[in-house]
């Protein structure tokens, strides 16, 4: 079973709500991460305000977090390698990862299907 | 005393500012301490005077009060509770993770949803800790869990299961989401709050007729969390002695009276107690000894000297304030103190002077603006509703940021905005569309009761910083809210404070607030002096020669400008009025 390691950036909430402003990324990707688990996918998502251990305690990500920096935030794991950093993956790809059918979903999905950055 | 009957082991304190909850606390667990019970008073006011009541140094840490034997005393610090809160969470990780990444860390735990979150949590330690419960009898609140911490307590139920669960997901808990240990110390208070045998409420209220609807306001909020055991005390009531000695002490009667007799229904049920209005200072063991107990009319009516204060007006300031032709002015304050009233009186004195004047309030308790509504050229009204806001700004994020997600979606951001946050960010939101308009006119804006000023001041500073980072790589100009509220051309932020030793000091501990956010309070405003209303009534006199210190405090060490406004004869509700209140000696 795969297993994908999401470490944000020092949110007050993993959907951004609670920040000055919503941010539409956050936001896209909390719907993308609840559809994906909802289709059986394993993810789980380190929230660095509130969990640093997580991130102290994994090799990867502390390295990540000494070369790059938090501004280089999210990462993203995928049976512990790096697979993504610097933005949120897209509902496709999470599923790509995890080895979901998207099937109908993508139509009335999110704007990035496929391979595209738009988000 | 009919609150003092069979006491419980918890007694909560609660009442608007000003309403005397500190002495009433305080003389209680005198009075039970000196009955030969173990007796914890605990304050969960940020700016906590418990320490200078007795003459003892308190703070965050139970402290015996020697000249009280079986009284101890513990001031809950949110400030220091939320310190302890960010070191439990970085303290792991310092010198594992890189230096900025913790800096990072701490900056996002510094709002004031954590300080809130780590106050509570101790609140609901006392409440729960087997330690506490065998060494005293009785734990005395001064005051009780209300607004944003109630709020804690019904927790959406999705946000339960998470907690209960200790970890997954983190929806938009925000900081309580490193609390999770916490839930089961957050149902065993709920519990001990609902149990009556236990939990017992005193409402205090002064017989005023905005202070009795707070009062059962807070009555209904807390009966619905099943805190059900509660008392009235109405506090500071003028004797009928006094009313025959001056048209003042007349009208004051009265309008008391009136205020009783048209209290609403939910405080008729109650079990009340009334404390007549002292002359002294309610200030040390002795003054505090003598609050409970019954005593005969006041002293002679020949007592007490005439008091002729000499102070700058309302009206002074004003002339300065509209010199400049348009701006923000901000009233701040602690609850009570009058901030919706003087907030009015500004705004009715601009635009008697013909210019253009947007008065606004997010003061839930604010009536001024119906009495106003429409009624003066020049002036108009609104008001900033924190519920009206936030489920404005939820529809907005559905709207907008919400519109292309699927249905599953869209209830879990629908969930996720009713995050304890949402509110201050919704409030904060309608407050920088208001400030704008400060740049072609006045806009004068009364700010709620207690923390939630500091809350919004926050929130500036946030959205200041994030903005900043943006913009200043890009070497754009640009001017935020924050920098709008630390411009003295552009802001006159108008300290409220009345002539009394706790709410001058309460003022000065808000003033040091906000100089270390960067915001010079431009003058100070003395409402409800006894001194100015030149009263004869004996006792009435004896608390304008307990205001004269006050006053030269203010004058002298505190304020850079001031002005004081008499107690009116008559209770300050429309245009007529509030312009007098603005006027230079009567």
């Amino acid at each position: 079973m795969t297993t994908i390691h999401v470490f944000d950036p020092a949110l007050c909430c993993s959907t951004g709500v609670c920040g000055v402003e919503a941010d539409q990324a956050l936001i896209t990707f909390a719907a993308d991460v609840d559809w994906a688990k909802k289709n059986g996918a394993q993810i789980e998502r380190f929230n660095l305000a509130q969990q640093p251990t997580a991130f102290a305690d994994n090799a990867t990500v502390k390295g990540f977090l000494e070369r790059s920096g938090q501004e280089a935030l999210p990462l993203i794991l995928v049976n512990g390698d790096i697979a993504l950093a610097g933005r949120y993956p897209s509902r496709a790809e999470l599923a790509r990862w995890a080895g979901v059918k998207e099937a109908a979903e993508t139509a009335q999905g999110s704007c990035c299907g496929g391979k595209t950055s738009c988000c | 005393m009919k609150f003092l009957d069979s006491a419980p082991r918890f007694l909560f304190f609660t009442g608007k500012g000003g309403v005397g909850k500190t002495s009433l606390a305080c003389a209680t667990a005198i009075q039970l301490a000196e009955a030969g019970r173990r007796v914890l008073l605990v304050s969960t006011d940020p700016a906590s005077n418990v320490g200078q009541v007795f003459g003892v140094s308190i703070g965050n840490k139970i402290t015996p009060i020697s000249d009280v034997p079986r009284l101890f005393a513990l001031e809950i610090d949110p400030e220091a509770a939320a310190q302890a809160y960010r070191d439990r969470i970085v303290g792991p990780v310092r010198g594992k993770l890189p230096e900025t990444v913790v800096k990072g860390i701490e900056e996002q735990l510094s709002g004031a949803c954590t300080t809130e979150i780590a106050a509570f949590d101790e609140f609901t330690a006392l409440l729960t800790d087997s330690q506490i419960a065998s060494a005293y009898d009785h734990v005395v609140f001064d005051t009780a869990p209300t607004g944003h911490t109630i709020r804690l307590l019904q927790l959406p139920v999705a946000w339960s299961g998470f907690l209960e669960a200790g970890k997954g997901d983190a929806s938009c808990l925000g900081p309580l989401a490193g609390l999770e240990k916490q839930r089961a110390q957050y149902n065993a208070a709920v519990q001990a709050l609902a149990d009556g045998r236990r939990s017992r409420l005193i409402l205090v209220a002064r017989a005023q007729n905005s202070a009795l609807r707070e009062a059962a306001r807070t009555h209904g909020e807390l009966a619905a969390i099943g805190l059900t055991q509660q008392f009235l005390i109405v506090n500071g009531l003028l004797p009928e002695t006094e009313a025959t000695l001056d048209p003042l002490a007349k009208a004051i009667y009265g309008r008391e009276q009136a205020a009783l007799a048209a209290m609403p229904d939910e405080l008729r049920a109650l079990s009340r107690d009334d404390v007549p209005l002292k002359p002294f200072n309610l200030v040390g063991l002795a003054a505090l000894r003598q609050l409970l107990v019954e005593t005969a009319p006041q002293p002679d009516a020949a007592a007490g000297e005439s008091v002729a204060l000499r102070a700058p007006s309302l009206s002074d300031l004003i002339d300065d304030i509209a010199a400049e032709g348009h701006g923000l002015v901000m009233l701040m304050g602690k609850g009570g103190v009058g901030k919706t009233t003087l907030a009015a009186a500004v705004a009715v004195e601009l635009a008697r002077r013909g210019l253009p004047v947007h008065l606004t309030t997010s003061d839930p308790a604010a009536h001024l603006t119906e009495t106003l509504h429409g009624s003066m050229a020049h002036l108009t009204v609104s008001r900033i509703d924190p519920h009206g806001e936030t489920e404005r700004y939820r529809q907005e994020v559905l709207r907008t940021k919400g519109a292309h997600l699927d249905a599953q979606g869209r209830a879990l951001l629908d969930e996720d905005l009713r995050s304890p946050c949402t509110e201050e960010i919704a409030v904060f939101q309608a407050f920088s569309r208001v400030i704008r308009e400060a740049g072609e006119k006045f806009v004068v804006m009364d700010t709620a009761p207690t923390g939630h000023t500091l809350l919004l001041l926050d929130a500036t500073g946030a959205y200041h910083r994030e903005v900043a980072r943006m913009l200043d790589a890009k070497g754009a100009h640009y001017t935020t809210p924050m920098m709008q509220l630390q411009d003295p051309k552009r802001t006159k932020v108008l300290l409220v404070t009345l002539a009394e030793t706790t709410p001058v000091l309460e003022a000065a501990n808000l003033q040091a607030d906000l100089r270390r956010a960067g915001i010079e309070p431009w003058a100070w405003v003395i409402n409800n002096s006894v001194a100015a209303a030149r009263p004869r009534a004996p006792l009435l006199r004896k608390r304008a020669q307990n205001e004269l210190a006050e006053v030269e405090k203010v004058a002298t060490v505190h304020a850079r400008r001031y002005a004081a406004v008499p107690l009116l004869e008559e209770e300050p509700v429309g245009v007529e009025r509030l312009l007098k209140l603005a006027d230079h000696d009567p």
